[in-house]
C-alpha cells in the first residue's frame, strides 16, 4: 500500500475530527469526500497509528474506540434511550421513524412534549429540563456528528444508523425479550467508553443520580 | 346487440367525461346523485336535461351498468372498464393463479394436439395449435400487464406521504409480495408448474416437428415453429418479470421489515429500561464513539502530534556523498578483533586492572565497546582472575562504575 501524503490533503482536519469521537458523513462535504477518494491509504495510515477506522457503507466514517471494560458510559446511554423514545414517539404519532431519523428532522418546539411524556425514562438518564435535554442529548449528537442543529431544527445525519442498528440487535435478542417476562433481569450494563469530561460529570452527579432514582421510584410508588 | 361502432363513437366523444370517471370507478361503484354531480362539474354550461340524456346514452350502450342488487349504483362495464384501463395505461395486478390456471390449460392443449396429430386429424391440429398459440399470447399479455401493475405499486409505495407510517405506505408492497411475487417464485421454480408446464408443451411441439419429417406434413411446419418460439419468449418474459417484481419491490419489502424490526426493538428496549434501568440495554449491542483510544505505543498527544507533523510533511532531498569527493580527515581505524585484544592482553600480563589497562589502550573507545572488551576478556580460560573492590572509571563519554579484574596467566591454560 503506497501512502502519498500530499494527496491527503484534508488528513489534519480528518484526523483531528475521528480523534474527537466525531463521525464523519456527508455534512462535512470534503473531508467526506476525500475520506471516500482515499478510503484505503487512510485505513492503512490510521491502523499503522493504531486507530481502526471504520467506513459504513451505509454513509459515514468513524474510528473504534478501545473497550473499557466494564466502564459504563453515560453518554452512549443517553444517546440511545434518546432514539429508543424517539422511534416509539414518532410511531405512536403515526409518522415514520425511519423516515425522521435517516435524514429528516426534528423541531426544538417538540422536544417538551416529548420529555413530559417519557419523563419516566429520561430521569434515568439524568435528563429533567428541556435545558439539560439539549445539553446531554441534542448537543452531544451534534458534537459526535449524529446530528446538525439549524436554528432549532435537528437534522439527523446517516451515523445515527447506528442507533437504529440497536434497536434492530435488540429486537433479535431473544433472551432480552423473553427476561421482560421474567421477575429477574440480568442484564449487563453498556460498556462505552468514557472521556475525561464523562468521568468527571459522572462523579460530581452521582448524587443527583441518587436524587433522581429516588424521586424516580418514588413518583412510581404513588403511580 | 349493441353495435361496436355506436359504443366506440360514444366513448371517443365524451372521453373527456369518462377518463375522471375510471378513476371515480377504480375506487368503486357511484350511485347516480353522485353520478350526475360528477358529470355537473366536468359540463358547467350543460343543463340537467343534457347530464340524463349523456348518462341514458351510456347505460343504452352498456358503459355503464347497474350493480347487482343495488339499481341505482353504477359501475362501469368491466369489459369497457379493461379497455379504457388499457388505454389510459393503468395496470392491475392479477393473480399467480390465473397464469398458473392459463399453464395448465396448455398442458391440455398439448394433450389434445398430440392425440390430433396421432388420428391425422389436420383440421382439428390447426385449430388447437391456434388456440394455443392465442393461449401464450394471453399469458404474455398478462405479465406485461403485471409488470406494469407491479411498476406502479412501488412508485405508489415511494412517492406516497412520508409523514404516513411506513407499515400503511408499503401495505400493499407487502401484500403484492405475499400474494403475487411468492406465488410466482413458486410457480417460475425449476420445478414449479410454469417449467413443467412449457416442458411438456414444448416436447409436444419438437416431436410433432419430428414426426411430420417422418410421416408427412399434416399442418405447415412454420406454424409448430412460430408456436415453439412463442413458448420460449413467454418463459423467458415470466424469468424476467419475475425479476423486475423482485428488483422493484425486494428492497421496498426489506425496508418495511426492518422498519418494523426497529420500532419493535425501540419498544422492547424502552421496556426493558421501564422495568430495570438503564443499564437494562445490552452493552454489547451499545456503539461506542467517545475518544477513540490507539494501540500506539505513545501518548494521545504523542499520536496528535505526529500526525500533524505528517500531516504538514514536506520531502527533502537527501544529500548523498560524491565517488570522486576524498575523504576529510584519517580514516577509520577498523575494530580490533577478538585474537588481537587477546594476544595483546596476554603480553601484558600480569594486569593489576584490566579495565585500566583496557583505558590506557583504547582511550578515545566507547564505552559500550570498551565493556564489552572487559567482559571478554576477563571470561576468557587462559587467564586466571582476582576481583577487585568497585570503583569508578572515566572513559571517554561516562564514568563507570564496576568491579574490575587483575588478570595472570593461567595456570593449567
Amino acid at each position: 500500500m503506497n501512502i502519498d501524503l500530499k494527496e491527503m490533503t484534508q488528513l489534519a482536519p480528518i484526523f483531528r475530527e475521528l480523534f474527537k469521537g466525531y463521525h464523519l458523513s456527508r455534512s462535512e462535504p470534503e473531508p467526506y469526500a476525500q475520506l471516500s477518494n482515499l478510503q484505503d491509504q487512510y485505513r492503512a495510515l490510521f491502523k499503522a497509528l493504531g486507530f481502526e477506522l471504520v467506513c459504513d457503507p451505509r454513509g459515514f466514517y468513524y474510528f473504534v474506540p478501545e473497550q473499557a471494560g466494564a466502564q459504563v458510559n453515560k453518554t452512549a446511554q443517553r444517546l440511545a434511550l434518546f432514539t429508543f423514545i424517539l422511534v416509539e414517539h414518532l410511531a405512536d404519532q403515526g409518522r415514520d421513524p425511519l423516515a425522521v431519523l435517516d435524514g429528516g428532522s426534528l423541531g426544538r418546539d417538540e422536544l417538551p412534549a416529548l420529555l413530559e411524556k417519557y419523563r419516566d425514562l429520561f430521569v434515568q438518564a439524568e435528563v429533567t429540563t428541556q435545558d439539560e435535554l439539549e445539553e446531554k442529548v441534542i448537543r452531544r449528537l451534534t458534537q459526535l456528528g449524529f446530528a446538525e442543529d439549524s436554528n432549532g431544527v435537528y437534522r439527523f445525519l446517516p451515523p445515527m444508523h447506528r442507533f437504529l442498528d440497536v434497536c434492530l440487535s435488540v429486537q433479535q435478542d431473544r433472551d432480552l425479550a423473553a427476561s421482560l417476562h421474567s421477575s429477574d433481569l440480568p442484564l449487563p450494563a453498556p460498556t462505552l467508553v468514557v472521556d475525561d469530561d464523562d468521568i468527571l460529570v459522572d462523579d460530581e452527579e452521582s448524587e443527583e443520580e441518587a436524587l433522581a432514582r429516588a424521586i424516580a421510584d418514588e413518583q412510581e410508588s404513588l403511580a | 346487440m349493441i353495435e361496436p361502432k355506436r359504443v366506440l363513437r360514444a366513448l371517443a366523444e365524451h372521453w373527456t367525461l369518462l377518463e375522471p370517471l375510471c378513476e371515480r370507478f377504480d375506487a368503486g361503484t357511484l350511485s347516480l346523485v353522485e353520478l350526475r354531480n360528477q358529470l355537473a362539474l366536468q359540463l358547467p354550461e350543460g343543463t340537467p336535461e343534457s347530464v340524463t340524456a349523456t348518462l341514458d346514452q351510456w347505460i343504452r350502450l352498456d358503459i355503464l351498468v347497474p350493480v347487482a342488487k343495488s339499481p341505482n349504483r353504477f359501475e362501469l362495464n368491466a369489459q369497457i372498464h379493461d379497455f379504457l384501463a388499457y388505454l389510459r395505461r393503468e395496470h392491475r395486478l392479477g393473480l399467480c393463479l390465473e397464469i398458473e390456471a392459463y399453464l395448465r390449460h396448455l398442458e391440455r392443449l398439448a394433450g389434445y394436439i398430440q392425440d390430433a396429430f396421432e388420428i391425422r386429424d389436420g383440421n382439428d391440429l390447426a385449430r388447437q395449435l391456434r388456440l394455443l398459440d392465442m393461449r401464450v399470447r394471453d399469458v404474455l399479455k398478462k405479465l406485461a400487464n403485471d409488470e406494469q401493475a407491479l411498476v406502479g405499486v412501488a412508485e405508489r409505495a415511494k412517492t406516497s406521504d412520508r409523514q404516513i407510517p411506513l407499515r400503511q405506505r408499503y401495505a400493499e408492497v407487502l401484500a403484492t409480495w405475499d400474494e403475487y411475487v411468492e406465488p410466482m417464485i413458486q410457480l417460475v421454480a425449476a420445478d414449479g408448474a410454469f417449467e413443467q408446464g412449457v416442458r411438456r408443451v414444448e416436447q409436444v411441439l419438437l416431436k410433432l416437428l419430428g414426426e411430420q419429417a417422418r410421416l408427412g406434413q399434416l399442418v405447415d411446419d412454420d406454424l409448430l415453429l412460430r408456436t415453439h418460439a412463442r413458448i420460449l419468449e413467454m418463459q423467458t418474459t415470466a424469468q424476467l418479470t419475475l425479476r423486475k417484481a423482485r428488483e422493484l419491490l425486494l428492497p421496498l419489502r426489506e425496508e418495511a421489515r426492518r422498519h418494523n424490526a426497529v420500532t419493535r426493538g425501540a419498544a422492547l428496549a424502552l421496556a426493558a429500561i421501564r422495568k430495570k434501568g438503564l443499564d437494562a440495554v445490552p452493552q454489547a449491542s451499545l456503539p461506542l464513539f467517545t475518544r477513540p483510544q490507539s494501540t500506539f505505543l505513545g501518548s494521545a498527544s504523542q499520536v496528535e502530534a505526529y500526525v500533524y507533523a505528517l500531516a504538514r510533511f514536506q520531502p527533502k532531498p537527501t544529500q548523498f556523498p560524491r565517488a570522486s569527493a576524498g575523504r576529510k580527515g584519517a580514516p577509520p581505524r577498523a575494530p580490533r578483533t577478538a585474537r588481537e585484544m587477546l594476544e595483546r592482553c596476554e603480553q601484558a600480563l600480569p594486569l593489576p586492572d584490566l579495565m585500566s589497562w583496557l583505558l590506557e589502550q583504547e582511550p578515545e573507545g566507547a564505552t559500550d565497546e570498551l565493556l564489552y572488551w572487559f567482559s571478554r576478556l576477563a571470561r576468557d580460560t587462559r587467564f586466571s582472575r582476582d576481583r577487585l573492590e568497585r570503583r569508578e572509571y572515566l572513559t571517554r563519554e561516562h564514568r563507570v562504575s564496576l568491579s574490575s579484574f587483575a588478570l595472570v596467566a593461567n595456570a593449567n591454560g
